[in-house]
């Protein structure tokens, strides 16, 4: 229903996506097979240098409905045990909720088996192309989530991959997900990689030299994700309830919860 | 608002388009019912309307005066059938007014079938129209979906009506007493609101007779046996 | 020639039977309410706009004036609600000014149905009516196809039911002007809570047979956080290709410019019939 923002995301019409009728018998009506729902939600991840976050809300919606007020969207992935207490990777999921929890399971079994049988937990890089492979199976009756995988990579260093419905994927700074990414994404590209941001008085015109990328601490990420999300929960109205954070460092995975507005 | 083009001409030639109802429009999916009996019309009904699957109003009043003693009953639209009712109020006192006497039921009626009939492909409203008047007692009309017009010993109508075609025609007995006339609507409507789902709520009637219109009601609280104050 | 402009009907149904869909407007997917109490009646409602999933509006009015004594909350489209109730609130006053009378709620009513009606439910304005007059109290809801209904509590909107279900719980006959407007306030946070079309504030309008009174932002459990970062950029930080500065006393070589004197008369002061 609200998968798009129709302002942000270009004229939102196609001529070539004209709805096919008038070949339709009269009185004739169309059933169709419907088995996806939208359940709004915004996630976002920032890579460190030694750290990664992932983030999201924790409202889940139907329409103009509330669901929950408490359902996560950013799981720890591949520990031994249930209570995934020894896990080191993080997967976040938007777009319809029950694909999203179905594709959390299949991941983390999966993580699970390679961590019971090679004795060591997979690399981000290797969960990376497995989830790809996931998804691509299921080309023609996609997973409708919008995923982020996070985690630390062999060097040590932040590592987020992010990866449309049906297993494309890329490996990325920063990447805001889901029905506020729109919001989000263009924010995150001015404060993390200082997009449209110049030297004052190095230049003329074009030569002008553009700030410098120097890696973010720790805490200016979660202020900048809390910042994004109050904004987000500001014009969004399938944003809110909860913020839910997960800190990926050398040391194990920190879960912060904290409040978002409720309205 | 776009209009469906899902009608079907069907056999006898009459064109209905069941999405004439438009999309969110308020409607009375009803049961209603009007009786002669020895003294004048009863006029009873339901009062629950609906937008959907939700109830906009579960006290409605869909017996609606026309002149002090003919009333018609309301199903259909709720925006159309108040439409009309209100344009043949003011007709029919403008009619009383100039002639200087009341109307007649029979030319309240017609009226009504005159703008039923007219706007029949703009309005959905099927109404009862009942009354009591000097020269013929009381009188029922019924007025259905096309805009024909009907004049019966009882009418019922509304989604409601369809449960309750058996009941009547074994219960209705010509030139009843005011109370078992009463009790005959009562009872009739209490079974529609029981199998119908887009009937329900109290239990509305006013029973017009030389002494002008007395207004019942009855509450589902106590399965609608004591009348209270309308 | 009075009423709507249809010139680009043609050129417009063209377009949409080739895919392009109608322009969004701007809805008040909203929480308006109702109640009567002893000695007079209070409206709510919520105050955010919306178009699709975005907040279009953070606080705007929805509860419109008529006149003095008549007050509406409207919900739908937020044209519609501004225009029509504007409309009505222009006839009732040059009615009252004819008749020498102070206006009435059913007038109002009879005068918004018969408008609406006249559309087919194109103008979509869902209304809740709400007034005192010589007659009494009166409150009603108007549906954009014409419809109305008189009850003694009433809501609208995408968040009626959120707030209906506080009505259907907490109501009783009879109540203060007090109980009336929290219980008002509780159906309207009930909306802005639990349905997304709905939130920020509550406004409030209180109209008794003395006077009315507006509360605007009568509850306002919504404020927005304080942003944790500064987001100040030095002077200089975004890029300039060209600049060109045109001052005020150049502005007349691209626009005609005529300074007003303060002092003169006339100016900005209104002619009126003598």
């Amino acid at each position: 229903m609200f998968s798009q923002n129709p302002i942000m995301n270009g004229p939102n019409y196609s001529f070539n996506d004209a709805p096919p009728k008038a070949n339709a018998p009269e009185g004739a009506r169309q059933h169709r097979f419907d088995p996806y729902t939208d359940n709004g939600g915004s996630t976002l991840a920032i890579a460190g240098a030694d750290f990664t976050i992932m983030a999201g809300d924790t409202r889940l919606t139907s329409g103009y409905s509330i669901n929950s007020r408490y359902h996560p969207k950013v799981f720890k992935i591949g520990g031994t045990t249930a209570d995934q207490h020894d896990a080191t990777l993080v997967l976040s999921v938007v777009g319809f909720a029950a694909d999203g929890e179905a594709l959390k399971e299949r991941l983390d079994t999966i993580c699970k088996m390679y961590r019971y049988r090679h004795g060591k937990p997979m690399s981000v890089k290797a969960c990376a192309q497995r989830l790809s492979t996931i998804l691509y199976q299921k080309r023609f009756f996609p997973y409708y989530a919008y995923a982020i995988l996070g985690g630390l990579d062999d060097e040590g260093r932040g590592a987020v991959y992010s990866y449309d419905p049906v297993g494309s994927y890329e490996r990325e700074q920063c990447r805001a997900g889901g029905a506020a990414a729109s919001l989000i994404m263009p924010f995150l590209d001015n404060q993390v990689n200082f997009k449209n941001q110049y030297v004052p008085g190095s230049g003329e015109g074009h030569a002008l030299q553009e700030r410098e990328r120097n890696p973010l601490s720790r805490g200016a990420v979660e202020i900048l994700v809390k910042d994004a999300f109050d904004g987000a929960v500001e014009r969004h109205i399938e944003v809110g309830d909860g913020l839910q954070m997960m800190v990926i460092t050398k040391n194990g995975i920190e879960e912060i919860l904290q409040p978002l507005k409720r309205d | 608002m776009e209009f469906g083009n899902s009608g079907s001409l069907s056999e006898d030639g009459i064109h209905v388009d069941m999405d004439r109802l438009k999309k969110g429009e308020v409607n009375l999916g009803t049961s209603i019912m009007a009786v002669t009996f020895k003294d004048g019309v009863i006029l009873g009904a339901d009062s629950r309307t609906t937008t959907g699957a939700y109830i906009a109003n579960r006290v409605t009043d869909k017996l609606t005066p026309v002149h002090d003693t003919i009333w018609c009953c309301r199903s259909g639209s709720a925006a159309d059938t108040q439409a009309v009712a209100d344009i043949v109020q003011y007709q029919l006192s403008l009619f009383a007014m100039t002639s200087g006497k009341p109307p007649t039921t029979q030319t309240a009626a017609a009226i009504f079938q005159e703008i039923c009939y007219a706007n029949k492909d703009r309005l959905s409203a099927g109404l009862i129209i009942a009354g009591w008047d000097e020269r013929h007692g009381g009188q029922v009309y019924s007025i259905p979906l096309g805009g024909s017009l009907h004049k019966q010993s009882y009418a019922i109508g509304g989604s409601g009506s369809t449960y309750i075609y058996g009941f009547c025609d074994a219960n209705w007995k010509e030139g009843m007493e005011e109370q078992d006339a009463v009790n005959f609507v009562k009872e009739a409507l209490k079974e529609a609101i029981k199998w119908d789902g887009s009937s329900g709520g109290v239990i509305r009637m006013v029973v017009l007779t030389a002494k002008g219109a007395d207004r019942h009601l009855y509450l589902p609280d106590t399965d609608y046996s004591v009348r209270h104050d309308a | 020639m009075p009423g709507f402009d249809f010139s680009n009907y043609n050129r417009n149904a063209a377009l949409h039977a080739r895919g392009v869909p109608l322009p969004k407007a701007t809805s008040t997917g909203t929480t308006i309410v109702g109640c009567i109490f002893d000695g007079g009646v209070v409206i709510a409602a919520d105050t955010r706009a919306t178009s699709g999933p975005i907040v279009a509006d953070k606080n705007c009015e929805k509860l419109h004036y008529i006149s003095p004594n008549i007050w509406c909350a409207g919900a739908g489209t937020a044209a519609d609600t501004e225009f029509t109730t504007a409309l009505i609130s222009s006839q009732l006053e040059l009615h009252s000014l004819s008749t020498g009378r102070k206006p009435r709620v059913v007038t109002c009513m009879t005068l918004l149905k018969q408008h609406l009606f006249r559309y087919q439910g194109h103008i979509g304005a869902y209304l809740v009516v709400a007034g005192v007059d010589p007659t009494g109290t009166h409150l009603f809801t108007v549906h954009a196809h014409g419809s109305t209904d008189k009850l003694p509590y009433v809501t609208m909107g995408s968040g009626s039911l959120a707030a209906m279900s506080v009505f259907e719980t907490q109501w009783k006959p009879k109540m203060t002007q007090d109980e009336a407007v929290e219980l008002c306030s509780q159906a309207i946070q009930s909306g802005i809570f639990n349905d997304l079309g709905s939130g920020s504030n509550v406004d409030v309008a209180v109209i008794t047979g003395e006077k009315t009174v507006l509360k605007r932002g009568y509850v306002r459990p919504n404020e927005r956080s304080q942003k944790l970062k500064s987001y100040i950029f030095p002077k200089g930080t975004t890029a300039v290709l060209n600049e060109k500065i045109i001052r005020k006393e150049d502005l007349g070589n691209y626009v005609s410019v005529h300074e007003l004197s303060t002092t003169e008369e006339g100016g900005d002061k209104m002619e009126v019939d003598t």
